[in-house]
């Protein structure tokens, strides 16, 4: 788990976009997004995940909004059209990688 | 529906945080904490579940600061600060500067004071886990902004002549005016 999490660390704002791309969602179901998305492999503490939200707000990819539910303020997180471009960038670009990592790893035989 | 653990965490957050973080936070552990309620745990056992889910204070409140807008804000200045120490210094020398009719007591306390921001930002750059710490960057960045603004008048004003690498200098400063003027706004918003 802690060699995953600095490899981690280089992707999770792609990660985290890719788990707001269905719609809406409030930090615990990110993080839980992540962790069953990975099959429990990247399981982070549920803390860092708000930071790293509010630094993506900060770069006008995600907007958060506070509602109130159940009687209680919650916020939840959504993409922005520029989060979205930047999602579909970065999977271009993870799919451009991934097929030249594994044409080297695994040649055909 | 509620316990002393949780009351305790969240007290730490906003001591430590500004409000508007600390409410983000408190939030994420209080749903936390709800979900293994839901899951059938008793109040006690849910926070002491929730509180190890969610990592600890300083965890948590380190991870805020090395993301904190004002600290990578410190960190690109302190980055251009070469570039534009560097261009000015050339300008200066080729300009022979010391000829200008600037006070000497202008001179040393425009010194003073860029030493002074420039510890600030290096204070609030390399910040780890003070919050507080790197919001010394917005101070420090209206006085470098006040300081380039300086540098660029009295390069106008004393100035015999506007030299090539005078008008580098005060194109890099001009820069950095506006990169610095835009991004304040912001910081101050959170």
């Amino acid at each position: 788990m802690k060699a995953d999490a600095q490899v981690l660390k280089g992707h999770l704002d792609t990660l985290l976009l890719a788990s707001l791309e269905g719609g809406p969602r409030h930090g615990y179901a990110v993080k839980e997004a992540l962790r069953a998305g990975s099959g429990a492999r990247f399981d982070l503490p549920t803390g860092t995940i708000y930071p790293a939200l509010r630094r993506l707000e900060a770069a006008g990819l995600v907007t958060g909004t506070w509602a109130e539910a159940g009687g209680r303020r919650r916020r939840t997180y959504a993409l922005t059209p520029a989060g979205r471009r930047r999602l579909a960038g970065d999977r271009a670009a993870w799919r451009d990688f991934a097929s030249a990592v594994t044409a080297i790893l695994e040649p055909a035989l | 529906m509620t316990t002393p653990l949780i009351v305790g965490y969240v007290a730490g957050l906003h001591r430590k945080l500004p409000a508007g973080l600390a409410d983000e936070a408190a939030d994420g552990l209080t749903e936390t904490y709800q979900q293994h309620l839901a899951a059938g745990a008793g109040e006690q056992e849910a926070a002491r579940a929730a509180l190890a889910e969610f990592g600890d204070l300083a965890t948590v409140v380190g991870e805020f600061t090395r993301q904190a807008p004002a600290r990578r804000a410190a960190r690109l200045l302190l980055a251009t600060g070469p570039v534009a120490g560097g261009c000015w210094a050339a300008a200066l020398i080729l300009s022979r500067a010391w000829t200008w009719p600037v006070p000497a007591t202008a001179r040393l306390s425009f010194g003073a004071v860029l030493l002074l921001a420039v510890l600030a930002l290096l204070a609030a750059a390399t910040s780890r886990h003070s919050y507080r710490r790197t919001r010394l960057a917005m101070l420090a960045s209206q006085v470098i902004l006040v300081l380039d603004a300086t540098a660029v008048a009295a390069a106008a004003l004393a100035a015999p002549s506007l030299t090539p690498a005078l008008s580098a200098a005060v194109a890099v400063s001009l820069g950095r005016i506006a990169f610095t003027a835009r991004m304040l706004p912001r910081l101050a918003a959170r």
